[in-house]
């Protein structure tokens, strides 16, 4: 395997996702694609209504990078606006995934993931 | 937290990059910040930034990088910014060159504002009117006017 789709989300279980992705792409010496997607047309959630979505979300790709820099994993960050389902299953095409990861508790719609990807997925609880 | 406005002196804006080649011209936006004291240790903190770059794209698309490190080469985070007309290769995923190139150096204990610095940066970036301006500036006032309107 030589490159995974890491889906990033604002989510409790978002570390646990991380950090068994990069273990598994230092362990596998393949190419992480962390991607955060941003719907303009969604309403915030409640407790993101006076921040801003688009710094949080880079900043959270920003703190992955540097998590994968100390350890040596190779990464590249990826940063888009629409509908995350569709972004993502996009994306894996376009930069050939063989592998997505997500957290299991992101808000996509985990079956409908599954469903509409030709791709492995994992959800990492 | 400072702005990126305040983090970028005049003296570090390279409106005519004359290199072509991207350590090249990391190294052309790092003298002006050892310079101005703010990188302790040139070689430690090119070393640092080389690896990040060896690893990993910083060319973040739109003709836009940021080559960045965090070292303890560096004594207070600090931004330089380097315009190229013809374009200097960092491997951006979009396969295009990057025309504007904004270097971060960051001490080590500083990561939050490492972070949010890059965060922001990056944020501000994607705006076309932003990338406008710059790519229309025609001196380091004009650089920081542009980012000062539009930074939030």
């Amino acid at each position: 395997m030589e490159r995974i789709l890491l889906y990033v989300e604002d989510t409790p279980g978002m570390a646990a996702a991380v950090a068994w992705t990069l273990r598994l792409a230092k362990g596998m010496s393949c190419r992480v694609f962390a991607l955060s997607v941003i719907n303009p047309d969604a309403p915030l959630r409640r407790d993101t209504q006076t921040s801003d979505a688009e710094e949080r979300a880079w900043s959270m790709l920003y703190e992955i990078e540097d998590d994968a820099f100390q350890k040596n994993a190779r990464i590249s960050l990826l940063f888009e606006t629409g509908d995350s389902l569709q972004q993502l299953i996009s994306l894996s095409t376009s930069y050939d995934a063989e592998l997505i990861v997500a957290s299991a508790d992101c808000r996509l719609v985990c079956a409908e993931l599954v469903r509409q990807s030709n791709r492995p997925v994992v959800f990492v609880k | 937290m400072a702005k990126i406005s305040e983090l970028l002196p005049r003296s570090a804006i390279v409106l005519n990059l004359q290199s072509k080649e991207k350590f090249e011209v990391i190294s052309e936006l790092v003298h002006p910040l050892v310079a101005a004291g703010a990188i302790t240790e040139e070689s430690e903190f090119v070393s640092a930034i080389a690896r990040r770059e060896n690893m990993e794209s910083t060319g973040i698309g739109l003709g836009v990088a940021i080559p960045h490190a965090r070292t303890k080469a560096v004594s207070s985070i600090v931004l330089a910014f380097g315009r190229s007309d013809s374009g200097v290769d960092f491997n951006s995923l979009d396969g295009k060159p990057s025309h504007l190139i904004f270097l971060i150096a960051a001490p080590e204990e500083q990561k939050t504002e490492y972070i949010m610095t890059l965060a922001r940066l990056s944020k501000l970036l994607r705006k076309d009117e932003v990338r406008i301006g710059l790519n229309k500036a025609g001196s380091p006032d004009d650089v920081v006017r542009v980012i000062v309107q539009h930074e939030s």
